[in-house]
C-alpha cells in the first residue's frame, strides 16, 4: 500500500550481517555474484562496494525505437505495485516516460548517475537501435541512439533489454526493416544482457526481473536465447488451460463459432502458443485477470524473435518470407507434387520412346526364351 | 527374324541387399508414411464433431504420441544404418554415397546422361547398368541422410522442452539457433516435403529400372537379389564405385 | 536580441520530441517541434494480410494503445464492407471508454502534473490542513490526516535518502509554481494513487481483449465470445468484473481526477490565456450507438472549427482529395513534384531523406527540414486535435451532456468561455471528457448486458473472413478519436493484401513543423508568446506542450531504401 510507512532501508550489507553472515561470508558471495553476472575479477570491489553502501538500485531506463507499451506494462505490474519499486527497491534516475526534468535538466540526471554509480547501476533499454543512415532515425538531445546506448553501457553493471524490441528488433525489424532496427545484444557484446521479450512483457514479469536481481542479489538464470528461466521456460501451450481440447483434437474452426463459446482450442485459427515461450498461461496478465486465450484471441507470439514475419496471425500454414503471403510450405509443397507428377509421367512417355528399342529387345528376350521353354 | 541382333543375357544372380539393409528400408518405409500422416494432423487438424468432453478424448494427443515414438524409431534405425554403412557388405557401404572420386562424378554424368536425358551414343540406345546403386542414386541418398539430420534436429528441438529425458534434451541447442520454436517448427515442415517428394520419385524410380532394365529391381528389397548380366557382373567384379587410387 | 533554448528530450510524453524556441524579453518569439525517431511502419505493412494490421498498427503506440488497432479492424472492415454485431461495437465502445479514463488519469497525474505540482514543497504542508482541504472538495474517503502524513514521511524519508530517481532534477521551487503546499500535498498523495489504480482500470481490455498494454482486436467484430453457460466466455462473472471496474473508473474520475483537477486549475487561472494557438479544431467524431457508419449517431461528433468561431461548424470529408493534404516543406522527405506541394494521403508519396545536421548536434536547421513528421492541412488549414476539440465541437453541437459539464467548470472556476482557447483549456478539457465517457462507459456496459438478455450473443461477423470471398480490390477508411485526437486509417486492398495503408494521426496534426506557406502547426503556434521565467528552466514550455499529451512513436513515415518513388505510400503521425 502506498500509505506504508517504511523502515529505514538497509543496506544489503547491513541485511546480511543482520542475517548473521560474516563480512568474509558476504565477500565470497559478492564475488559469486560477480562471476555470475559476468564481470572480471576487478569488478569485485566496486560490486561489493555497491551493494554495501547502496540502499537503492540506481537503474537508467532508456527509450530508442519504441511505443512505450514496456513502460505501460511495467506500471501495470500488481506485485510489488510499482510505487514501492519506485520509491523503495530502486532508483529509477533516468526513464524519458515518467521523469520529472526534462532536456539538460534530464541529460544531467543522466550523466550524474552514470558517473556517480559506474559500474553499478542496471541499465534498461526499451527499443531498438536503428543503424540504418548512421543511426539519424532515432535522435535524442541531438544523439544517436547508437551514440547513447554505446556511452551509457560502458558502466553498466548488466543490461535489461526489455521486449521484443530491444530484444529481437520487434515491428520495426520486421522485413523490409526499413531502418535497420537492431536489437541490443547485436551491437553490446560484453555486458551481461536479460532479454525480457513480449510486446510487451507482462507486468509482473518485469518486475520479477528488477525484484530477482534484488531479492537474490544475482541476476536470474537465463536461457540459451538469454531469456530467464524463472518466465520463459515454458511454453504457453504447455502452461495453456485449453490444453486438454488440443489433446482431444477439439478445436475452434471459426471465432465466434459454437466452439468458440465453448472455450476449445485455438490451435487451428492461427494460435501460436505451441512454439512461444512466455508465462502468460500461468502468471497471466493484469493482475492476473485474463490472457489473450482466455479472452478468445489466439497467441500470436509476441515474445518470439521474428514473430511478425513467422506466417499470418490467424493460420497454422508456415510463410515462406519473400514469397508473398499466399505461399505456405504446403501450397508450394503441393505445386511442387504435382510439378513432379507431370516430369515423371513426362519420363515414362519419354522412356518408351528414347529406349523402345531396348525395351523391345527385352521383350523379344523375353519371349524367345519362352519359346523355348515351351519347344 | 529377332534372332538376328538378340543377344540372350546369361544372368547372374546377386545378393546385393542385406537383410539389415532391407529390414532397415521397410522399416523407414512405415515410419516416414506415420510421420508424414501424423504431421500433417498435428500441422491441421480435422474438424471433429463431438459431445465428448475433452478429458474422454485424446485424439491430438494419439497421433502425436505415434509421431513421437515413430519419431524415435525412426532415429534409432538411421543411426542403426549408418553403422551399417561401415559393417556391411559393398553395396551398402558409405562410399556408395558420398562422391570422393572423379570417377563418382562420371558416373553420375553418366547416368544423368542416360536415364534422364536419355541421349544416344553413337546413335544406340543404351542403358546404364549397375549392381548396387548407381552413383546418381548413392549421391542422392547422401542428401536424404542431411534431411534425415535436419528432420531429427528440429523435431527433437522442438520435442526437448516437453521431453523429461536426457536424450531430447541433447538437441535443446536447436530452437535457440533459430531464433525460437517457431522457425524451427517451420524448418520441420518444409522439409518434410523433400520425403514425399523425394518417395514419389523414388518409387517410380523403382518401376522405371524393373521394366526398363528387368532385372528385378524391385523384388530385391524384398529377398535382396538382383539378376546381373554377365558382362556387368564382370566389369563390376574388381570394382567399387570409390576405388583406391591405382 | 532574441536567445535560442532547445529542450531535448521532453520527457513524460510518449517517444522522442525536440522543442527549439527563441527567447525574446522573457516570452516565446518563435518556436520549432521536431520528432526525431522514425521507424516506417507502413513500409512494413506492405505485402501483409489485412486482417493482421490491427497488430502491427497496434505496436505504432503502447500508451494510447488499442486505439490505432481499432482504427485498423475499422479500416479493414469498411474496405471489405464488413458489419460488426452490435455487441462487438459495444465492446469496443467498452473498451475505448476505459482507454480514455486510463490514458487521461496517467497523462494528468504522471505525465502533467508535475508541471504544475510541486513535489518537494509537499514535505511543507501540513497533513491537517490538507486533509480538511480534500475533504472539502471531494468525498474520496481516503483522505485522512494520517493518511496524508503517512505519505509525507514516506517521500521524506525518500528524499532524504538523496536519490531522487524520477523525481530528481526537476525544477523543484521554480517561480512558476504557485499551488500551496498543501495542494502539492494532495496532488502528490493521488500521483502514487492513481499509478495504483490505473492498472485496474485496464483489466476491462484483459477481459475482452487478453491483455493490456496492446489487447487484441478482429476483423469482424471481437474474439471474446459471450457464453453465459460457459466457463471460457464471457459469462457473468466476466462481465460483473467489467461493471465493477467501470463503476471504479468513474468514481475516481469523479472523486479524485477532477476535484484534483478543478482545485489545480483555479491556482492557474492565468494559464487560461497563455498557450491558445491556432483557434482551428478537427473532430473525426466516435462512439457510435447505431452502427460505425452511422455518425450522426456518435456519441463525440465529428465537425471542424475555424478561427475560434464555435457557432460555425463545418464537415469533414476523409475521402475528398482536397480536404486532408499533407506537406513536407520541413520534413525529411522528398516529393516527385517538389517541397511545396500537398498530397491527399491517398495520393501520397513518401520517401524520407534525411538533411539535418549529422549527430551530435547542438541545432537543427529550423529554416529548411526539420522534423521526421509530415504537415498534414484540412482545407490548407493547420487544425488542433485533441480533447479540446471534442469538447468545443460537442459544446458547438448543442450536445446537453456537453454544455453541462463545460458550463459547469466554467462556473466553478469562474472563467469565461474565451479560456478554454488556452493550455489550461486543453487539460481542462480532457478531465470534462473524462467524466463523459466514465459515464457513457457504463450505458454501453448496460446495453451489453441487454443486449445479451435479449438472446443477441452474436460477437463476431466471420462471413468475409476468409480472404477468397474478398474483392480482387478494396479501399477502406478507418477513423476514431484517439485520446490524443482525429486519428484515421486508409487502406488499399489489392489481391488480398496490403497494396497500401496510411495513418494520420493526432500528433502529427499537432506536432508537426510549419507547412509550405509558413504556417506554424499547434504546438509551436501555442508556444508564441508563452513567458519563460528562467531560460535554463523552461517548465513553461513543459507545461504547454504537455497539454497536448504528444505522442511521437506514431509519427512514422514510409521509407523506401531503393530510393525509387512510391506514390501509394504515406504516414502522419500520432
Amino acid at each position: 500500500m502506498t500509505n506504508d510507512v517504511l523502515p529505514q532501508q538497509p543496506t544489503y550489507y547491513e541485511e546480511v550481517q543482520r542475517k548473521g553472515y560474516s563480512r568474509r561470508d558476504f565477500v565470497k558471495f559478492v564475488s559469486m555474484m560477480t562471476a555470475f553476472i559476468g564481470l572480471e575479477q576487478s569488478a569485485i570491489g566496486q560490486v561489493t562496494k555497491a551493494l554495501e553502501t547502496q540502499p537503492r538500485l540506481p537503474v537508467i531506463w532508456l527509450h530508442f525505437q519504441e511505443c512505450t507499451c514496456c513502460s505501460e506494462s511495467f506500471i501495470r505490474s500488481s506485485h510489488p505495485i510499482v510505487a514501492d519499486i519506485l520509491l523503495d527497491k530502486i532508483s529509477l534516475d533516468y526513464t524519458e516516460t515518467l521523469m520529472a526534468a526534462s532536456g539538460t535538466q534530464a541529460e544531467d540526471a543522466l550523466k550524474n548517475t552514470m558517473t556517480k554509480y559506474k559500474g553499478k547501476y542496471i541499465l534498461c533499454v526499451e527499443g531498438s537501435v536503428p543503424l540504418g543512415a548512421d543511426g539519424v532515425y532515432c535522435m535524442i538531445g541531438g544523439k544517436t541512439s547508437l551514440q547513447i546506448l554505446e556511452e551509457v553501457s560502458e558502466g553498466a553493471a548488466a543490461i535489461i533489454a526489455w521486449g521484443s524490441c530491444a530484444s529481437n528488433g520487434c515491428v520495426q525489424s520486421a522485413k523490409p526493416n526499413p531502418t535497420g532496427a537492431t536489437p541490443i545484444h547485436k551491437i553490446i557484446k560484453n555486458k551481461p544482457i536479460i532479454k525480457v521479450p513480449g510486446c510487451p512483457p507482462i507486468g509482473e514479469v518485469m518486475a520479477g526481473v528488477i525484484v530477482h536481481y534484488l531479492t537474490f542479489g544475482r541476476i536470474p538464470e537465463l536461457d540459451r536465447l538469454g531469456r530467464p528461466k524463472a518466465f520463459y521456460s515454458k511454453r504457453v501451450h504447455d502452461s495453456c488451460y485449453r490444453r486438454p481440447y488440443y489433446d482431444a483434437g477439439l478445436f475452434v474452426e471459426t471465432f465466434d463459432d459454437e466452439n468458440a463459446k465453448k472455450g476449445y482450442c485455438l490451435y487451428k485459427v492461427g494460435c501460436k502458443g505451441p512454439s512461444t515461450y512466455n508465462a502468460c498461461g500461468v502468471t497471466k496478465w493484469n493482475g492476473g485477470t485474463s490472457f489473450p486465450i482466455q479472452s478468445g484471441h489466439p497467441c500470436i507470439g509476441c515474445s518470439e524473435e521474428n514473430f511478425w514475419d513467422n506466417g499470418r496471425f490467424y493460420e497454422r500454414g508456415s510463410a515462406f518470407a519473400g514469397f508473398g503471403i499466399e505461399s505456405d510450405a504446403d501450397t508450394l509443397g503441393k505445386i511442387a507434387l504435382v510439378g513432379t507428377g507431370v516430369a515423371i509421367a513426362g519420363h515414362a512417355i519419354a522412356t518408351n520412346i528414347g529406349k523402345s528399342t531396348l525395351i523391345h529387345k527385352h521383350e523379344e528376350e523375353g519371349k524367345l526364351s519362352e519359346h523355348e521353354l515351351e519347344s | 527374324m529377332a534372332k538376328k541382333y538378340l543377344h540372350i543375357h546369361r544372368l547372374r544372380r546377386v545378393y546385393v541387399w542385406e537383410l539389415p539393409v532391407r529390414f532397415y528400408h521397410w522399416l523407414n518405409a512405415g515410419v516416414i508414411i506415420a510421420l508424414i500422416i501424423t504431421g500433417f494432423y498435428i500441422a491441421n487438424p480435422l474438424a471433429l464433431l463431438s459431445n465428448q468432453e475433452a478429458a474422454n478424448r485424446y485424439t491430438m494427443g494419439w497421433f502425436r504420441y505415434i509421431h513421437f515414438a515413430a519419431a524415435y524409431l525412426f532415429f534409432f534405425n538411421f543411426l542403426f544404418r549408418l553403422y551399417w554403412g561401415f559393417v556391411g557388405n559393398k553395396y551398402a557401404n558409405w562410399k556408395q554415397f558420398i562422391p570422393t572420386s572423379r570417377r563418382f562424378f562420371s558416373e553420375m554424368w553418366k547416368v544423368f546422361k542416360i536415364d534422364i536425358l536419355m541421349l544416344r551414343k553413337n546413335g544406340k540406345q543404351q542403358d546404364h547398368l549397375s549392381v548396387g546403386h548407381n552413383a546418381m542414386a548413392g549421391f542422392i541418398y547422401f542428401l536424404t541422410f542431411f534431411a534425415f539430420l535436419i528432420q531429427c534436429l528440429t523435431g527433437f528441438g522442438l520435442y526437448a522442452s516437453m521431453s523429461g529425458w536426457w536424450f531430447p534434451k541433447l538437441f535443446a541447442w536447436v530452437p535457440a539457433v533459430f531464433g525460437g520454436d517457431i522457425l524451427t517448427r517451420q524448418i520441420h515442415h518444409w522439409s518434410m516435403w523433400f520425403f514425399i517428394l523425394f518417395a514419389v520419385i523414388h518409387v517410380y524410380l523403382v518401376f522405371y529400372h524393373d521394366y526398363v532394365e528387368g532385372r528385378g529391381e524391385i523384388s530385391s528389397m524384398g529377398g535382396g537379389w538382383k539378376f546381373i548380366e554377365e558382362d556387368v557382373f564382370e566389369q563390376n567384379k574388381h570394382q567399387t564405385p570409390n576405388p583406391e587410387k591405382k | 536580441m532574441s536567445k535560442r533554448i532547445v529542450v531535448d528530450p521532453i520527457t513524460r510524453i510518449e517517444g522522442h520530441l525536440r522543442i527549439e524556441a527563441d527567447i525574446e524579453n522573457g516570452k516565446i518569439k518563435d518556436a520549432f517541434s521536431s520528432g526525431t525517431m522514425v521507424r516506417l511502419l507502413e513500409e512494413i505493412l506492405r505485402g501483409r494480410d489485412p486482417k493482421d494490421a490491427w497488430a502491427f498498427v497496434g505496436r505504432v503506440c503502447g500508451v494510447c494503445t488499442s486505439i490505432h488497432s481499432l482504427t485498423s479492424v475499422r479500416c479493414v472492415e469498411d474496405a471489405l464492407d464488413i458489419v460488426v454485431p452490435p455487441n462487438a461495437e459495444l465492446v469496443r465502445n467498452i473498451m475505448f471508454c476505459t482507454q480514455y479514463i486510463h490514458d487521461h488519469v496517467v497523462h494528468f497525474y504522471h505525465l502533467h502534473a508535475m508541471d504544475w505540482v510541486d513535489v518537494v514543497n509537499a514535505l511543507k504542508a501540513d497533513p491537517k490542513k490538507t486533509s480538511e482541504l480534500a475533504q472539502s472538495i471531494s468525498k474520496w474517503p481516503k483522505s485522512s490526516p494520517g493518511y496524508f502524513s503517512d505519505i509525507q514521511t514516506r517521500i521524506k524519508k525518500f528524499v532524504d535518502s538523496g536519490q531522487l530517481g524520477i523525481f530528481s532534477n526537476g525544477y523543484w521551487g521554480h517561480p512558476a509554481y504557485k499551488l500551496p503546499a498543501e495542494v502539492n500535498l494532495i496532488g502528490l498523495a493521488h500521483y502514487l494513487e492513481a499509478l495504483e489504480w490505473q492498472k485496474e482500470i485496464v483489466k476491462v481490455h484483459a477481459i475482452f481483449g487478453g491483455k493490456n498494454p496492446h489487447p487484441n482486436y478482429l476483423v469482424g467484430g471481437m474474439a471474446c465470445a459471450i457464453s453465459i453457460d460457459d466457463v471460457s466466455g464471457l459469462n457473468a462473472e466476466r462481465l460483473a468484473h467489467v461493471g465493477q471496474l467501470l463503476k471504479q473508473g468513474k468514481e475516481f474520475v469523479e472523486q479524485v481526477y477532477i476535484p484534483d483537477l478543478m482545485a489545480i486549475a483555479s491556482f492557474y487561472k492565468d494559464w487560461g490565456a497563455i498557450g491558445g494557438g491556432l483557434g482551428n479544431y478537427l473532430v473525426y467524431g466516435d462512439l457510435p450507438t447505431n452502427g460505425y457508419r452511422d455518425m450522426s449517431s456518435y456519441k463525440f461528433p465529428a465537425g471542424a472549427i475555424l478561427n475560434k468561431d464555435i457557432t460555425k461548424l463545418y464537415d469533414v470529408d476523409l475521402k475528398k482529395e482536397d480536404e486532408v493534404q499533407e506537406f513536407i516543406t520541413h520534413s525529411w522527405y522528398e516529393y516527385k513534384e517538389g517541397d511545396a506541394k500537398g498530397l491527399h494521403p491517398w495520393k501520397g508519396e513518401s520517401k524520407v531523406k534525411y538533411t539535418g545536421p549529422k549527430p551530435p548536434f547542438e541545432h537543427l536547421e529550423t529554416d529548411h527540414k526539420y522534423s521526421y513528421l509530415k504537415t498534414p492541412r484540412w482545407k490548407g488549414n493547420a487544425m488542433e486535435v485533441g480533447p479540446l476539440a471534442r469538447v468545443l465541437v460537442g459544446y458547438a453541437r448543442g450536445r446537453e451532456d456537453f454544455k453541462a459539464v463545460v458550463d459547469k467548470a466554467l462556473k466553478d472556476l469562474n472563467v469565461p468561455v474565451a479560456a478554454l482557447f488556452s493550455t489550461l483549456g486543453r487539460t481542462a478539457a480532457r478531465g470534462l471528457e473524462s467524466i463523459l465517457t466514465a459515464q457513457w462507459g457504463i450505458e454501453f456496459y448496460d446495453q451489453l448486458l441487454a443486449n445479451i438478455k435479449n438472446g443477441d450473443t452474436r460477437m463476431a461477423e466471420m462471413s468475409k473472413f476468409d480472404p477468397a470471398t474478398w474483392p480482387k480490390t478494396a479501399l477502406g477508411v478507418g477513423h476514431t478519436e484517439a485520446p490524443r485526437g482525429a486519428l484515421a486509417h486508409w487502406i488499399n486492398i489489392e489481391d488480398q493484401k496490403i497494396a497500401n495503408y496510411q495513418l494520420v494521426v493526432p500528433t502529427t496534426w499537432n506536432a508537426s513543423p510549419r507547412d509550405h506557406k509558413g504556417q506554424m502547426s499547434a504546438y509551436e503556434a501555442s508556444l508564441i508568446d508563452t513567458p519563460v521565467a528562467d531560460e535554463k528552466q523552461p517548465l513553461e514550455i513543459l507545461r504547454t506542450i504537455h497539454s497536448f499529451d504528444p505522442c511521437m512513436a506514431c509519427s512514422v513515415h514510409l521509407y523506401d531504401e531503393e530510393g525509387k518513388t512510391i506514390s501509394r505510400f504515406n504516414v502522419l503521425g500520432d
